[in-house]
């Protein structure tokens, strides 16, 4: 079935770049091996910022390239594909970003004939870029700018029409909030401020509009894979998303003392069962909703009283509701609601503004309305770091930056790696996420990483991290890099019962290569590595793969009375282990090669 | 829990109960799969189990480890030397007990072996007991006691002397005795077993029927996410079940890959075969946790 030379199906083999400042092009040519070892979507992303990323630049510099990534899958009938990556250097961490979105605007994207769209240079004025199959233009976008994501999406379509779909940003992303998102039809490239990369391109929206389908090597066979992966997606291991979505976390984090309360200075919140999705699926009306290509249906929508419809996710309710104390399910889904209209990641905001209450609950910040649990200060504050003003100036820099300018040892508490606000998973009582955390080229990551799934299985002590819990967060880990570049949700990786081989026999499918699962292993490895390659470019230093010293000091007891700590040796040795068994140097630096595909780690 | 390994004695001849007591049936299972499981419960270390030379045991989790005592007859002795050399290339604590405890609880074993810990209230033993003693009901308790896995030279020597009894190696360490105040002092051993029946040992047919006729273990069971919206109910249930596989299809779940149970709020585990005990509180949730 091997097709050497000629073009792989799946693909369009180029990129877009597309720069801003005047709206010329140029196309990247991307090599079929360069696109066998990266994929698409992350792993491709991350290859172009390689490349097309001048060293060192600032993130929010018009040299700083922002590109949306497609993948093989894309427009193939298979469900959860309709995916893709916004990746670009992050400011909130100065180390690369990669984050996925889902819909229409990534099947409209790859067909207007690339699999990659790379911005690059800065607009004059507020510009939207539409882009379809004809080429590019630069259009004025004075009437969206300070609209919602939505309301800009909504208005361009209205405006240009219905088969335009768009990627936009927020308000926080046009005032360069550090931790703005992108987002479309919805849902959001939250992580790391891709917002505000847009934004500092002037760049309120990215409209595309094609139908130039790509080949694919046996379309019979990926027709009957897409079949039975769709009977597969309505079966048990998706029953969870499809039924409650993922905040039925909730209750069983809290359950486990995982769930991370008050800035991590608990992990249990008394209040959780009033923001369950068990409780809000029984007390409110809900409505469901999927994403184009996907037959699981994970999002949930509920009504707050005052009738805002808000998609909930257990990271935005952990985040607004019990890392910053808050318990009244109304504050927080306003709030939610009110980071989608803005523009801001639901997860660095609650981090940000949890590490602020700390600080005022502790009398470093002068804020007094900013207390612990109170959902108007809540709702407040995100006004204020949408719009810059007051406290949110401070606050709109993410807490790693916030805690250099408050000082006085608030740094200690500020919970973030990297510079990226934790999710909601207490390292302390699941000790392979710890080390996924720690260690993540992203910063404090949940879905690069993954490795909470070894901590919520049988067989290893979520409470003692050792090398096993290493190896497991390792596996974690590759698998989400290869379907991060697929891309295929994570949400179906428990239909997979052999993942590496299963999604090589798809992407041989569609491709026409004879890729195995050893072969994807070893791809999942390169793009791991060419993560860290990446940072290490742009300055990263063995003192970023570390845990905020709250979490090594001070001690949790579980339900069972039994007390979980994460000593500084333990997490060096299980750092220095991964660092081993990835192939790294003892300092966690990857061994560059040259190798056709430009400058790539050792394997 | 403490960073100790169990050691469950298999071997003996149970003459008097007249039939292998390891392979006594417990509630679905097996009395030696059950009180490894308990003790499994309770240690952080490895679970070993000493055998006799070709004692057929019944089927275990994969995860005890199985030591040969090649020497017969010399009693309990031989096999505590057995397992604590075992167990010293894991920890330097083990608790060990013989097969014939149905009742053994995993918070009497924790509490023998926080005997280990420095004691304030009794200097006189220094900070390190070689062995912690249990004297229940005025007897000691030797096959449901701590040791020091450093022991083992010292065992041996008194093997080789034929002085074949736990009274001779007691009568040259260090003991910390625990009575039963001692031990129910410990506030949640108090709760779960107050009677101590932890050390109730089942010798006779008689005892191992009155045993078995003895109700499952009560406890407290709820049910997450979609295991608690689909038809199985929300809040707190109060059943009485052996193990979890028990617990959940008596809650209206099928205990199959997609359900783990967080016990106590603490261990996750995934093998329905895992005791139960009284006082547990067994929290369903998705394996799929996360995301």
């Amino acid at each position: 079935m091997s097709i050497m030379g000629a073009q792989p199906g799946g693909y369009f083999g180029k990129a877009l770049v597309v720069d801003v400042t005047d709206g010329s092009t140029t196309t990247v040519p991307l090599p079929a091996d360069v696109l066998r070892r990266y994929l698409g979507g992350a792993g491709l992303g991350v290859w172009l910022m390689n490349e097309l990323g001048p060293t060192g630049v600032e993130p929010l510099a018009p040299d700083a390239p922002l590109a949306f990534v497609f993948s093989p899958l894309v427009g193939t009938p298979l469900t959860t594909s309709a995916k893709f990556a916004v990746v670009a250097k992050s400011p909130l961490t100065g180390l690369l970003t990669d984050a996925l979105a889902s819909s229409h605007f990534a099947i409209a994207g790859k067909f207007t004939g690339h699999d990659a769209i790379v911005l690059t240079g800065r607009a004059d004025g507020p510009a939207n870029l539409l882009i379809d199959e004809e080429g590019v233009q630069l259009v004025d976008a004075t009437e969206q700018w300070g609209m919602s994501a939505s309301d800009a999406e909504e208005s361009i379509r209205e405006r240009y029409g219905r088969n335009w779909r768009a990627a936009s940003i927020g308000p926080a992303g046009e005032r360069l909030v550090r931790y703005a998102t992108i987002s479309h039809d919805g849902r959001h490239a939250g992580r790391g401020g891709l917002g505000a990369v847009m934004g500092a391109k002037n760049i309120k929206a990215l409209a595309v509009k094609g139908r130039r389908r790509v080949s694919i090597a046996d379309p019979e066979a990926v027709l009957a894979a897409a079949k039975d992966l769709r009977g597969r997606s309505f079966g048990p291991a998706t029953k969870k998303y499809r039924e409650l979505g993922t905040l039925s976390n909730l209750l069983a984090f809290n359950a486990i003392s995982t769930l991370p309360t008050r800035n991590f200075q608990a992990a249990t919140f008394a209040e959780a069962p009033l923001l369950s999705a068990e409780e809000l699926s029984e007390s409110r009306s809900m409505a469901k909703n999927s994403c184009a290509s996907c037959t699981i249906g994970c999002e949930h929508i509920y009504a707050t009283k005052g009738g805002t419809k808000v998609r909930v996710e257990y990271e935005n309710v952990f985040a607004l509701g019990p890392m910053c104390g808050v318990s009244d399910p109304d504050h927080v889904l306003e709030a939610s609601a009110r980071c989608d209209a803005l523009g801001l990641d639901t997860i660095s905001a609650g981090g940000t503004i949890a590490w602020a209450m700390e600080c005022v609950e502790r009398g470093l910040l002068d804020a007094p309305w900013l207390q612990f649990g109170d959902g108007t200060a809540l709702l407040r504050v995100l006004e204020e770091i949408g719009s810059r003003r007051g406290v949110g100036a401070l606050l709109a820099q993410g807490s790693r930056r916030a805690s250099e300018v408050v000082g006085q040892g608030s740094s200690a508490f500020a919970p973030h790696v990297k510079g990226m606000e934790m999710p909601g998973y207490e390292p302390r009582t699941m000790q392979s996420m710890a080390l996924g955390l720690a260690v993540n080229a992203r910063g404090a990551d949940h879905n690069r990483s993954g490795a909470y799934e070894a901590d919520l299985k049988e067989g290893l002590d979520r409470v003692r991290g050792t090398a096993e819990h290493v190896r497991a967060a390792i596996e974690t880990e590759d698998r989400a890099a290869i379907m991060d570049s697929l891309i295929l949700c994570k949400f179906l990786r428990g239909v997979f019962t052999e993942p590496f081989e299963e999604w090589a026999a798809l992407l041989s499918k569609v491709t026409g290569w004879d890729v195995d699962g050893v072969e994807l292993r070893e791809t999942a490895r390169r793009i791991v590595h060419a993560k860290r390659a990446f940072n290490l470019r742009e300055g990263w230093t063995p003192a970023d793969d570390w845990l905020p010293e709250r979490f090594l000091d001070n001690p949790l007891e579980l339900a069972s009375g039994r007390i979980a700590t994460l000593p500084a040796e333990r997490l060096r040795a299980m750092i220095d282990t991964y660092y081993s068994e990835r192939g790294l140097d003892s300092e966690g630096r990857p061994i560059l090669l040259q190798t056709a595909s430009g400058t790539e780690s050792k394997v | 829990m403490n960073t100790s390994a169990g050691i469950v004695l298999a071997g003996g001849r149970s003459s008097r109960m007249g039939t292998a007591k390891a392979a006594l049936e417990w509630h679905g299972s097996t009395l030696l799969r059950h009180v490894t499981g308990v003790v499994g419960r309770a240690v952080e270390g490895p679970v070993i189990v000493v055998r006799a030379l070709g004692q057929e045991l019944p089927e275990l989790e994969p995860r005890v480890l199985l030591c040969d005592d090649l020497v017969e007859g010399r009693g309990p002795m031989q096999g505590l030397a057995v397992g604590l050399a075992a167990a010293a290339e894991h920890c330097e604590t083990a608790f060990v007990c013989s097969t014939d405890l149905p009742f053994l609880h995993a918070a009497f074993v924790q509490a023998v072996l926080r005997g280990f810990e420095p004691d304030s209230k009794t200097p006189e033993l220094g900070v390190s007991p070689d062995v912690v003693l249990p004297f229940v009901r005025g007897y000691r308790q030797p096959m449901a006691a701590g040791y020091r896995t450093n022991l083992v030279p010292q065992i041996n020597k008194l093997l080789e002397a034929q002085r074949l009894r736990p009274a001779h190696l007691f009568e040259e360490c260090n003991v910390r005795q625990l009575d039963d105040a001692a031990l129910l002092s410990d506030a949640r051993l108090a709760s779960v077993d107050p009677d101590l029946d932890s050390v109730f040992n089942v010798n006779e047919p008689d005892e191992y029927r009155a045993a078995r006729s003895r109700p499952a273990p009560e406890v407290v069971v709820e049910r997450y996410g979609v295991l608690a919206t689909s038809g199985g109910g929300r809040g707190l249930r109060t059943i009485r079940a052996a193990n979890i596989a028990s617990a959940a299809e008596q809650v209206g779940l099928t205990f199959d890959g997609h359900i783990v149970a967080a016990l106590n709020g603490d261990q996750i585990r995934g093998d329905g075969q895992v005791p139960l005990m009284p006082g547990d509180i067994v929290s369903f949730i998705s394996a799929d946790a996360g995301g």
